[in-house]
């Protein structure tokens, strides 16, 4: 079942590769959700996930033609995803050193409401604790990515992930206090 | 003055006190970190963001995308229209170089024929 759906993951992205709109399409319809949860994950804003998500599947169609091997896909895709928070949080960080007061307009806070419950808003403030590559590293084991899978997309070895992720639990448990607004 | 037993049970419940109800939940949570049903929640919580129609938005932008030039393309027409200001540049300097030489040269040639010719001086 799952060589199966794997298989028809590949001749989907071959499809796309092609340049065939109606297969980039349902690529984009098939990894949306999954990608606005990683993006929101990485950034803890509602309001960035729609415009990196887009970044996200512009680069996405851009580049799948130059994918060597259609079969890693997903690694790919969350590799670009991871890539482009990073590179949006970075710039963010560089424009509070040249911009100082753009800092009280990039913190709004969510919106009243936003926020569903007070372990979605202790989660979301401990991942703001986290370095965004410990983001990214929890997000994609919540993902469901294996740990070769995450050695993958972050250009590393099995081993360093694991001991990563120790790390990263560790401090995302040390952060993680619902009842810090209460 | 109370005896001790008193005072230790004032204590505790003084100390109880202080602690917010449903606090042994709480401390389980923080213990054992975010369930998966709160990470799943959060994810949710990200997709909900997205407003319908995205793959067309995603696909126009793309489209659009592809005509903007890319920062490789900016930079290699930086590269050549400093690399034609700096051609332009020499070959001012260099023709202006020559002319001053041919210049010199044509004063030096009237100076050497004045010395050579000591009449044509005197007259």
């Amino acid at each position: 079942m799952e060589s199966t759906s794997t298989t028809a993951l590949a001749d989907l992205v071959r499809r796309a590769q092609k340049g065939e709109e109606s297969a980039q399409r349902e690529l984009i319809i098939s990894y949306q959700h999954r990608i606005a949860g990683f993006v929101y994950a990485m950034t803890g804003r509602s309001d960035y996930v729609e415009d990196l998500a887009q970044q996200v599947f512009i680069k996405m169609v851009r580049a799948i033609d130059r994918l060597q091997a259609p079969a890693q896909f997903e690694s790919w895709l969350f590799r670009l995803a991871r890539n482009t928070c990073i590179d949006q949080l970075r710039r963010q960080k560089l424009r509070r050193i040249f911009l100082p007061f753009g800092e009280e307009h990039e913190n709004i806070p969510e919106p009243p409401g936003a926020v569903d419950s007070e372990e979605l808003d202790a989660l979301r403030h401990a991942l703001a604790q986290l370095r965004p590559q410990d983001r990214a590293l929890l997000a994609l084991v919540q993902e469901g990515r294996s740990h070769a899978e995450i050695a993958e997309i972050l250009s590393t070895s099995v081993a360093a992930v694991k001991a990563r992720l120790h790390r990263a639990r560790e401090h995302l448990r040390e952060h993680y206090q619902p009842e810090h607004e209460a | 003055m109370k005896p001790e037993p008193f005072a230790w049970r004032a204590l505790n419940e003084h100390a109880a006190a202080q602690l917010h109800g449903g606090f042994a939940d709480r401390a389980l949570r923080a213990a054992r970190g975010p369930e998966t049903e709160t990470w799943r929640a959060f994810f949710a919580r990200g997709v909900r963001s997205l407003r319908p129609g995205f793959a067309e938005r995603v696909l126009r932008a793309a489209r659009v995308a592809t005509d903007i030039p890319s920062l490789a393309s900016h930079f290699a027409l930086s590269a050549a229209t400093a690399a034609v200001c700096l051609s332009a540049v020499l070959f001012l300097h260099q023709r202006n170089v020559d002319a001053a030489d041919a210049r010199n040269l044509d004063e030096w040639r009237a100076l050497v024929q004045a010395a050579a010719d000591p009449d044509a001086g005197a007259l």
